[in-house]
Formats: C-alpha cells, sequence, structure tokens
C-alpha cells in the first residue's frame, strides 16, 4: 500500500477506532496509543491484505486485541453469569435525556458500563459493523453479541439516568477477581 | 416467533438503518407492524440508540493523532517485507544486510533513523501534553536541570522503575518512548529515552547528530543500549551546549 492509499485509510478509520479504543481504554492517552498501534501493526503486517474492503474489520479487530493483550489477563476469566443483569427498558424520556446530554457525559456512561458489554455495544453505536461483523471481531457467537447489546444497553440507559439526575456516573460493579486495566 | 424473541433480535438492528436488507432482521421487523406495542417499544428503542450513536459520532480524536499515526505506520511500513518466494527473500535479505552494514557504517548526520526519532520528538515537544509523575522521575529532572551535568547514559537510566512509577511513555512505533521536561540556561528542553531494541533496531549512530527543523531543533544519540533525543525550541546552538 502507498502512503497516499495509508494516508485514505487513516482518514476514513482513525476517529471511530479513536472512539472505540476510548471506550475501551477510558482514558484519551491509551486510546491514542491503541489507535496508533493498530496502524502501525497495519504497515507492518496487514498491508497483505488483498481486500482492501475488509481492513476496516481488520483494524477493529486488531485494536481490540491489542486492547486485550494490554490489560491483565486475570480480568478475562469472569463469566457474562457473574456479571450484573440490567433489565431497564428504553423509555420516551430516554431518548430526550439523551439528546440534551454533551458527548463527553454520554462516552462516560458508555464507558461504565462492564467491558464484556461495552465493546459490543460501542461497536453497535458506532454502526460501522453488522452483528455479524462485531461478533468476527470480538471472536464471539452471534448470540453473544445479541445477549450483550440487550444487557450492555440496559446498563448504559441506567448509568445515563444517574448521569441525568447528577450523580456521578460509577463503573458497574464487578464480580470477585475481575478488575479492569 | 414471540414478542420478546423480536426485542431480543431488533435489539442488534444498526439505529441508521445499515442493517434494512439484512434477513435476519425481517420477521422481528414485519412484527412491529402488526403488534403496536411492539411497534412502539421499537420506535423508542431506535430514537434512543440513534441518539447515543449520534453523540458518540461528535467525539473527536485529539489533535495531532493522525500525524502521529502516519509518522508511525511511515517506521513500520520502512521494515516490511514484499510478498515473495522465500529464494526471493533471501537473496532480498542479503541485499538489505549489504545495503544496511554500508548505510549505518558511515552514519553521517541525519541518516534515516535519526531522522525519524528527531521528527518523532520534534512533533511531540509542540503538540504533546506534556509532564511526568514519580519519584524517579522527579530525580532524572532535577540532575538533568543541574548546571553542567552531562545527559543520561545507560548507568542512569532505570527505563523499567521510570516507567512503572509516572514518567511520561510515550508509544513510538509500538514501543515505549519515556519523556521528561527540564529547563536549563533559561531553555526548555525534551529529553527522549527509548530501548535500543526497539523498532530502529540499533540505526541510530552514537552521536550526537543535530536535526534542525521548522518547529525546532534535536540531537540524537545512543548509548549502544537506549537512543536519546533532547528536543528544544532554542535552536542547536543550545542543544550543542547542553552536550
Amino acid at each position: 500500500m502507498n502512503d497516499e492509499a495509508f494516508a485514505q485509510l487513516v482518514d476514513a478509520q482513525y476517529a471511530p477506532l479513536y472512539r472505540f479504543a476510548l471506550s475501551l481504554a477510558r482514558n484519551g492517552s491509551d486510546a491514542g496509543d491503541l489507535v496508533q498501534q493498530t496502524f502501525f501493526i497495519w504497515a507492518t503486517k496487514g498491508h497483505g491484505l488483498r481486500e482492501l474492503s475488509k481492513a476496516k474489520s481488520w483494524l477493529f479487530t486488531t485494536l481490540y486485541r491489542e486492547f486485550l493483550r494490554g490489560r491483565r489477563r486475570d480480568a478475562r476469566s469472569s463469566s457474562l453469569e457473574d456479571l450484573p443483569p440490567g433489565e431497564k427498558e428504553p423509555a420516551a424520556e430516554d431518548f430526550d435525556r439523551v439528546s440534551k446530554m454533551d458527548a463527553a457525559t454520554v462516552m462516560s456512561a458508555l464507558q461504565s458500563v462492564d467491558e464484556a458489554f461495552r465493546a459490543p455495544l460501542t461497536l453497535f453505536y458506532l454502526e460501522d459493523l453488522s452483528y455479524q461483523e462485531i461478533a468476527a471481531t470480538l471472536d464471539v457467537p452471534v448470540g453473544t453479541v445479541m445477549s450483550r447489546l440487550s444487557r450492555g444497553k440496559a446498563q448504559l440507559r441506567t448509568a445515563l439516568s444517574s448521569a441525568d439526575s447528577g450523580g456521578k456516573v460509577l463503573p458497574f460493579p464487578q464480580p470477585k477477581g475481575h478488575r479492569h486495566s | 416467533m414471540k414478542t420478546a424473541e423480536a426485542k431480543f433480535i431488533l435489539g442488534a438492528f444498526r439505529p441508521g438503518g445499515g442493517d434494512e436488507g439484512d434477513p435476519a432482521f425481517a420477521e422481528a421487523l414485519r412484527m412491529t407492524s402488526g403488534d403496536p406495542q411492539l411497534g412502539a417499544w421499537f420506535a423508542q428503542a431506535r430514537a434512543h440508540d440513534l441518539a447515543v450513536a449520534s453523540k458518540l459520532a461528535e467525539i473527536q480524536p485529539p489533535y495531532g493523532l493522525r500525524e502521529a499515526i502516519v509518522a508511525g505506520a511511515r517506521v513500520g511500513g520502512r521494515q516490511r517485507r514484499p510478498a515473495a518466494t522465500w529464494g526471493w527473500m533471501a537473496l532480498a535479505a542479503a541485499l538489505l544486510v549489504a545495503v544496511g552494514l554500508y548505510a549505518f557504517r558511515g552514519s553521517p548526520p541525519g541518516t534515516t533513523a535519526t531522522r525519524q526519532l528527531a521528527d518523532y520528538a520534534i512533533t511531540d515537544m509542540v503538540q504533546g501534553k506534556h509532564g511526568s509523575r514519580g519519584a524517579p522521575a522527579g530525580a532524572l529532572v532535577a540532575r538533568l536541570q543541574t548546571e553542567g551535568a552531562p545527559m543520561p547514559g545507560a548507568g542512569d537510566i532505570d527505563f523499567e522503575n521510570l516507567r512503572e512509577t509516572g514518567c511520561r511513555t510515550l508509544n513510538f512505533a509500538g514501543h515505549d518512548l519515556l519523556e521528561v521536561c527540564f529547563a536549563r540556561d533559561g531553555a526548555e528542553f525534551h529529553l527522549y529515552v527509548t530501548r535500543r531494541d526497539g523498532p530502529l533496531g540499533d540505526a541510530v549512530a552514537k552521536g550526537p547528530d543535530f536535526v534542525s527543523e521548522a518547529g525546532g531543533a534535536a540531537a540524537v544519540w545512543s548509548d549502544g543500549r537506549f537512543d536519546y533525543v533532547v528536543a528544544t525550541e532554542a535552536g542547536v546552538a543550545a542543544l550543542r551546549r547542553l552536550l
């Protein structure tokens, strides 16, 4: 891939990748590093991909793997059964609430959602990938993606309600042995 | 299909309509027309999803990230190997070694590796958010600010300790690069340190080599274990006085 094509790929993908990374890493500095590292890997390995149309999925997949690689292994050991459920159904006021919020508050609420739900949820809201592509990116079955979207949205609504009522957006409680980086 | 199942499936339907043609959603979408309660639920859920997606799209990457990506990947791109048979790769590798040996033996000021490291440091000096934490970083800064103190060598840098105790750590082409800021003789300097086994390998010359650009000047050198850059906006003359 020549420099011009690479620059075009960066221009098209670095912003959504940064948003995904920001939701995972929860701080801008680490998110920027993740995006930079992802494109560096592309430059060293990914240029071998024959179909440029697959570049988007490849970049999201690689970023997610880099995120997992960079954090503690024990954070992966929790099972979904241990994670707190979220049952909040959407209500008419939810839409108005979100519309009036600033983007940083919404991102903060998203960052408070448990990681197992946060990754598919962010990819869903970025709208770049279908649920099948999200499943491939995160290396989980399609049914798992749907389940995590459902529960993640419920957690997000709760977090948004909390933020709207003036409460600080706190991460959802983690099961024993589950820690974020 | 029951209502609960339809809700479950529709939860994965992208609010902007990106899944309109996906047959996996067809039955659930049809149900929203025949079931007013489900239809109302879907309308609310979609409006909410759309609002969140819109807010997420407002988040902008930090200034300078794009340039850092392009500069960092350029280093990676130069390291890549073309797809080829093993025979051609062996020949190419032999040529690379020969050219590399020839190129680095002379190591004139401004070699590619020196330039890349200097470019990165100057860009960060101008655009980055600076500030390190931790006692080891503080001690290093205090030493650097001492009049007449030499620039650090391998024996002075506890790379791991600095990184783990809060020294500002950047990502240079996939490898850690530490940075501290210090002042001397009324000028501000930024010291960057990366391991010799990083992306540039042993390509950085013993130096010091000086690079001057529009944004600032940098001195680049290596002690065999670490590569160093000091960047400043005070010019090459200030760097020469410092070193």
